[in-house]
């Protein structure tokens, strides 16, 4: 693969003048270790113990409502007609025979028309939004034409669910088809009919195009001693969560829309109704009942709650859209596929010189949060290694596929396969431990990669020091009999994103997240916050972070996070970003409670204020402990004469990175490192092989709570795993094959080894109390690992994933079987 | 997935209630077992029908015993007998390798017994199959999507519990509106992806009995599939086999499923074997012709060279896991 760079004067970085050493010195010290400056003094109560979910008692028990539990007086039930052609314009439009069946009320397609608030009509079909502001190219329902097989045409409401399934099907549509595009690398060159026009590359399906270039690195390619070279592929994923998506929009009384939908980002689905319906911001109000799961897969506004909404206004009952499984498949927004070459130049000593990366993605049909995802493909190379040259072209491509999107480990995962497993090539080309390879590369804390990120916290040496002597490494590698392996990767993720995609400008006038909280004569707390629980634990942060700072039990506080009239705004669940930006929300609110109360209990008791602290549900004079109020004291003499008190903290990110074009992309207040060795055993008849253990460490900064950390790395290795197992998206023709969790194939529990994890705490300075996210970066070094194992179980390099049976098979066969590879210290041929 | 399209659900508690209730409603009834592959179909719109009759209410359909298992009993008991067991434990073994072990507690051995047919193109939603034009076997489409230059359909015969079924030589009992009758195993699967075996309209499988000369046959069955549950057969091979004292092999037995649009008895490729011990090598050999003479349909979600190879590999295991299986019982 070869492509070539897209003439583009504004869009081509190229800044050859780069000073690595001068980025890779650290600007500042390691903090030494010991108590953060978040901590309580005394040191914390409930930071880093193993906390249950504050919400895990009520999921257990079933008694968690999630959005399609929800019951409203005159509920409808909608249906969608989906598409049954790759690509076509839609020429009719017969909703006649659905319309006059008993029990249907409405009809709804991309033709119809609705009053805007100013009066004036707007064609439902003409009402574009999306997930980044700068592409916005998804309708509630189409007006023209369809783009995949399975895309919205049409929305039935029916009194039951039965009369809008019969209904959506006696919807008769008529297609003109059109020349699809299934084929990405194809989608390059020029097109009989673009699938978005009048947007991307002239001509072409592209629809992002990134050139980059730091130092360089053609020149590193042609005078290193050692260059690999590798073709990868990746086909797409699916996130499998368990709660298929649903939203309920109702426009009853008070002329305002509410919408309660399975969502990550509540806010950017505020954003998107607004867009499509035309109602100003503050007539819309979205509620994020319990949802079972995201991963990226809840990230974008759908096109499912905007015809929900739309539907609501037009008859003026609530109605409910509840997709099945296979619906699920086609909402999509998951791991992109991915044809990725790398090329990686060292020096004879194992040091890189130079990466160069190029990439081609199938978007799928529209753009969802595809322009972060072509940068992602290069820029999260970066780290956690010294690169001093650095080459990325990357092209999504609009294709007729199921639209791609975000997915745990976002524009990480395929990009870190590629390196890690060059890096193994490497480290035997070398007859160096694959281990010390990475060692000898590593970044320092607190320095800055070649293209401007700005590192803070890293644990990766003891990451890796950690998985080493847990695997019983040295003994083992390469050292097993044929068939078994050990295997090593690293990952490097973002713990947020620096760049709050706000729907205003200047965005960092902004805060990232805000939090709210209300202390009243019952001496509970209410913490108000928008970040979106969705299984992950952000209420548990949200509630252990407030607690730890005013130094009471969790039994007093209580999490209010899903309502937008009541939440302040917070992004979402996405990129990493909640733990960090978040938590350092609610430790501000928190301090600012605090401050409050020690007022209070001063004007009480006497002393000064900042003499007083928090602790054991007790406010305390530190300087004469004989001046204490037990927490509902202080509380109430805190609200006299005041009323009930209320808090807030903000979180915005600092300015920081170069001047180029796209030096936001890959930006992080902070990154998080890890490393992983994975253990297989492989048939090397059948080409099967089984994960067999595995060993886990992640530098999460400082665990919050460890049971949850725990739960993200076991989780994270799963999904890992699934991705080289057999999980892919399958095509036959143009439509999806597998849309269905029997055919899409997620590892079952036996098909996952015994996870050891371990947890490192680099103290981060900026993290709330330390912390970095964990919830992504656990995934990144677990595709590699295993790949790598099989390299060591038998000697060939799976570069194509997932590495099913038949692949491994195949690879044996043109070995002409299975071989040991040497071991570090013997130089290969 | 759809909703499941209304039907009047049926209860009859004797076998001649159930076949009268059947031929009242015909061609409009179906009979309902675990409804684990029955009911999904329903919600694909594959031959969904007006009336379900379920068996569940008849008593003689439940036995289980050595040789005899009633078509009612569920894969989960079948797995817990102890009776079975002793004398073939390939049956539960080959159980528990079906589906998970909550669809397990409601399939049952009929129901695996004549679990339809599968392919890529026809176990979809309505939605799916009408993108590729539907297909022979349903929707009405006059061709098949797998290889449209034919006139039969291509679907694959995906059930487990028949291999060792055929190995073993049983004979399944049928009830109909004309009465009782037994067919051998080994006799009942035949036809393309739509005919499949020879259960007439309105008949009812009523279980299986095992022939006294099954009895002592070392048996196994190896299945290929991508995960360690849930997933149908990309292949499959049962082996039952006698050896005799000086561990030479007297009779051999060769099953093959997911290969075809029924079960492959593929006893003839033992044949050049038996008198001699049974090698690794020889095992090869077998496997290879194996290999060679199957012809797996695209339509599984494995490659169909990758599952035909695979079938050689499966038989020779299956074939050395009987004489593992003999030389076990010898010595104990």
């Amino acid at each position: 693969m070869k492509l070539d760079p897209i003439p583009d004067g504004r869009k081509t970085v190229r800044v050859r003048d780069v000073d690595p050493e001068a980025s890779w010195r650290p600007y500042r010290d390691v903090p030494p270790p010991g108590p953060h400056p978040h901590d309580p003094p005394g040191g914390p109560r409930l930071v880093g113990g193993r906390i249950p979910l504050v919400d895990g008692p009520l999921k257990a028990t079933g008694q968690a409502a999630y959005t399609d539990d929800l019951r409203l007086p005159g509920l409808l039930h909608g249906r969608f007609v989906r598409s049954t052609r790759a690509h076509a314009r839609i020429v009719s439009l017969d909703t006649g025979r659905a319309a006059a069946m008993p029990g249907v009320v409405a009809v709804l397609t991309g033709l119809d028309t609705f009053q805007l608030p100013d009066g004036s009509t707007a064609r439902i079909g003409d009402r574009r939004f999306g997930v980044l502001p700068l592409s916005r190219d998804e309708e509630a329902l189409p007006a023209e034409k369809v783009r995949f097989v399975g895309d919205y045409v049409a929305l039935v409401a029916a009194e039951d669910e039965e009369t809008a399934e019969a209904a959506a099907r006696a919807v008769a549509v008529g297609y003109e088809d059109l020349p699809p595009c299934l084929d990405p690398v194809q989608g390059l060159q020029a097109a009989a009919e673009k699938i978005h026009p009048g947007t991307g590359l002239d001509g072409s399906n592209v629809q992002k195009h990134v050139d980059q270039e730091f130092g360089d690195c053609e020149a590193a390619l042609r005078n290193s001693p050692l260059v690999l070279r590798g073709r990868f592929t990746f086909r797409g994923l699916n996130h499998a969560f368990a709660e298929p998506h649903c939203v309920i929009a109702d426009a009853g009384p008070g002329n305002r829309l509410t919408v309660w939908s399975a969502t990550q980002v509540p806010h950017y689905v505020q954003r998107a109704l607004a867009d499509v319906t035309g109602l100003p911001l503050h007539r819309i109000q979205v509620i994020r009942p319990y949802v079972g799961g995201g991963f990226g897969g809840k990230g974008d506004p759908f096109p499912f709650e905007a015809a929900a909404a739309l539907m609501a206004l037009r008859v003026g009952r609530p109605v409910k859209v509840r997709l099945d499984r296979e619906g699920v498949f086609y909402s999509g927004r998951g791991r992109h596929p991915t044809d990725l070459e790398m090329g990686l130049a060292l020096d004879a000593e194992g040091g890189l010189k130079g990466l160069d990366v190029q990439a081609v993605l199938d978007g799928g049909a529209y753009a969802s949060f595809g322009i972060i995802t072509t940068y992602y493909t290069g820029v999260m190379c970066m780290g956690p290694y010294k690169v001093p040259a650095f080459r990325y072209r990357g092209r999504r491509v609009y294709t007729n596929h199921v639209p791609s999107g975000a997915m745990r480990g976002h524009g990480g995962v395929n990009n870190r396969f590629a390196l890690e497993v060059l890096l193994d090539e490497a480290a035997e080309r070398l007859g160096q431990d694959p281990i010390n390879l990475r060692l000898r590369n590593l970044m320092a804390p607190y320095s800055h990669t070649i293209n401007g990120f700005r590192i803070t916290s890293m644990g990766l040496r003891e990451c890796l020091e950690r998985v080493r002597e847990g695997s019983g490494w040295d003994a083992r590698f390469r050292r097993m009999p044929v068939g078994r392996g050990l295997g090593v990767g690293c990952g490097f993720f973002i713990s947020g994103s620096n760049l709050p995609i706000h729907w205003d400008i200047p965005p960092h006038e902004y805060p990232q997240s805000t939090v709210h909280l209300k202390l009243d004569l019952d001496c509970g707390v209410t913490v108000h916050t928008g970040a979106a629980d969705i299984g992950q634990g952000s209420d548990t942060v949200a509630a252990l972070v407030v607690a730890e700072v005013l130094g009471v039990g969790l039994d007093r506080i209580r999490v209010r996070s899903q309502d937008s009239d009541t939440a302040p705004v917070d992004l979402g669940s996405y990129s990493s970003r909640v733990t960090f930006m978040m938590g350092n929300a609610a430790r501000r609110a928190a301090e600012d409670l605090r401050r409050q109360l020690v007022a209070g209990a001063a004007r009480r008791l006497g002393g000064h204020a900042e003499a007083y602290v928090l602790r054991d549900g007790e406010v305390v004079d530190a300087t004469d402990p004989q001046r204490r109020l037990g927490f509902d004291e202080a509380a109430r003499a805190a609200i006299a004469g005041s009323g009930a008190l209320v808090a807030k903290g903000t979180f915005v990110s600092s300015p920081m990175g170069g001047a180029f074009k796209g030096a936001t992309a890959g930006l992080a207040p902070a990154y998080s490192v890890n490393a992983c060795v994975a253990e297989v055993d492989v048939d090397v008849e059948s080409g099967a092989w089984a994960c067999t253990k595995a060993w886990v460490a992640h530098d999460c900064g400082r665990a919050l709570n460890r049971l949850a950390v725990e739960g993200q790395i076991e989780g994270s290795f799963h999904m890992g795993l699934g991705q080289v197992q057999g999980e892919a998206l399958e095509y036959q023709g143009a439509a999806l094959r597998n849309a269905s969790l029997l055919d899409y194939k997620v590892p079952t529990a036996l098909d996952t080894p015994q996870i050891t994890t371990y947890i490192v705490e680099s103290n981060d300075v900026d993290g709330p109390f330390g912390a970095k996210e964990a919830g992504e970066g656990p995934l990144l070094p677990v595709l590699p690992a295993i790949a790598n194992a099989i390299y060591d179980a038998v000697g060939v390099r799976c570069r194509d994933l997932p590495a099913t049976p038949d692949r491994v098979h195949a690879l044996l066969q043109a070995a002409r079987g299975p071989r040991k590879p040497a071991a570090p210290g013997v130089r290969g041929p | 997935m759809s909703l499941l399209p209304p039907f009047e659900l049926h209860r009859p508690s004797s076998l001649a209630e159930a076949v009268e209730l059947a031929a009242l409603h015909a061609p409009d009834a179906s009979y309902l077992a675990g409804g684990t592959d029955l009911l999904p179909g329903y919600r694909q719109g594959l031959g969904p029908r007006s009336h379900v009759i379920s068996l569940d209410g008849i008593a003689e359909l439940r036995v289980l015993e050595t040789e005899r298992i009633g078509a009612m009993v569920r894969l989960a008991e079948l797995e817990e007998s102890e009776a079975v067991a002793r004398v073939h434990p390939v049956l539960p073994k080959a159980s528990r390798a079906i589906a998970t072990p909550l669809v397990r507690a409601s399939a049952t051995v009929g129901g695996n017994l004549l679990l339809d047919n599968r392919c890529t193109f026809l176990n979809q939603s309505h939605l799916v199959r009408s993108h590729h034009d539907f297909c022979l076997k349903a929707g009405g489409g006059g061709m098949c999507r797998v290889a449209p230059q034919k006139t039969t359909c291509f679907a694959t015969f995906s059930a487990d519990l028949p291999a060792p079924l055929l190995a073993l030589d049983a004979a399944y009992h049928l009830a109909g509106p004309d009465g009782k009758r037994t067919v051998p195993a080994r006799a009942f699967y035949k036809g393309d992806g739509i005919a499949r075996n020879a259960l007439r309209p309105g008949e009812i499988l009523t279980g299986i009995s095992l022939p006294p000369a099954s009895r002592g046959l070392a048996a196994c069955y190896e299945k290929l599939r991508l995960r360690r549950s849930v997933d149908f057969p990309e292949a499959g091979i049962a082996v039952a086999a006698r050896f005799s004292d000086a561990g030479n092999l007297r009779e051999a037995h060769i099953c093959a499923t997911a290969l075809a649009t029924t079960p492959l008895l593929l006893s003839h490729f033992a044949e050049p074997f038996l008198g001699q011990a049974l090698t690794p090598e020889s095992a090869q050999k077998i496997g290879e012709a194996v290999a060679k003479a199957v012809r797996p349909a695209p339509n599984t979600s494995m490659p169909q060279s990758y599952r035909r190879t695979m079938a050689g590999l499966l038989a020779k295991r299956a074939l050395l896991g009987a004489l593992a299986q003999w030389s076990g019982r010898r010595s104990a």
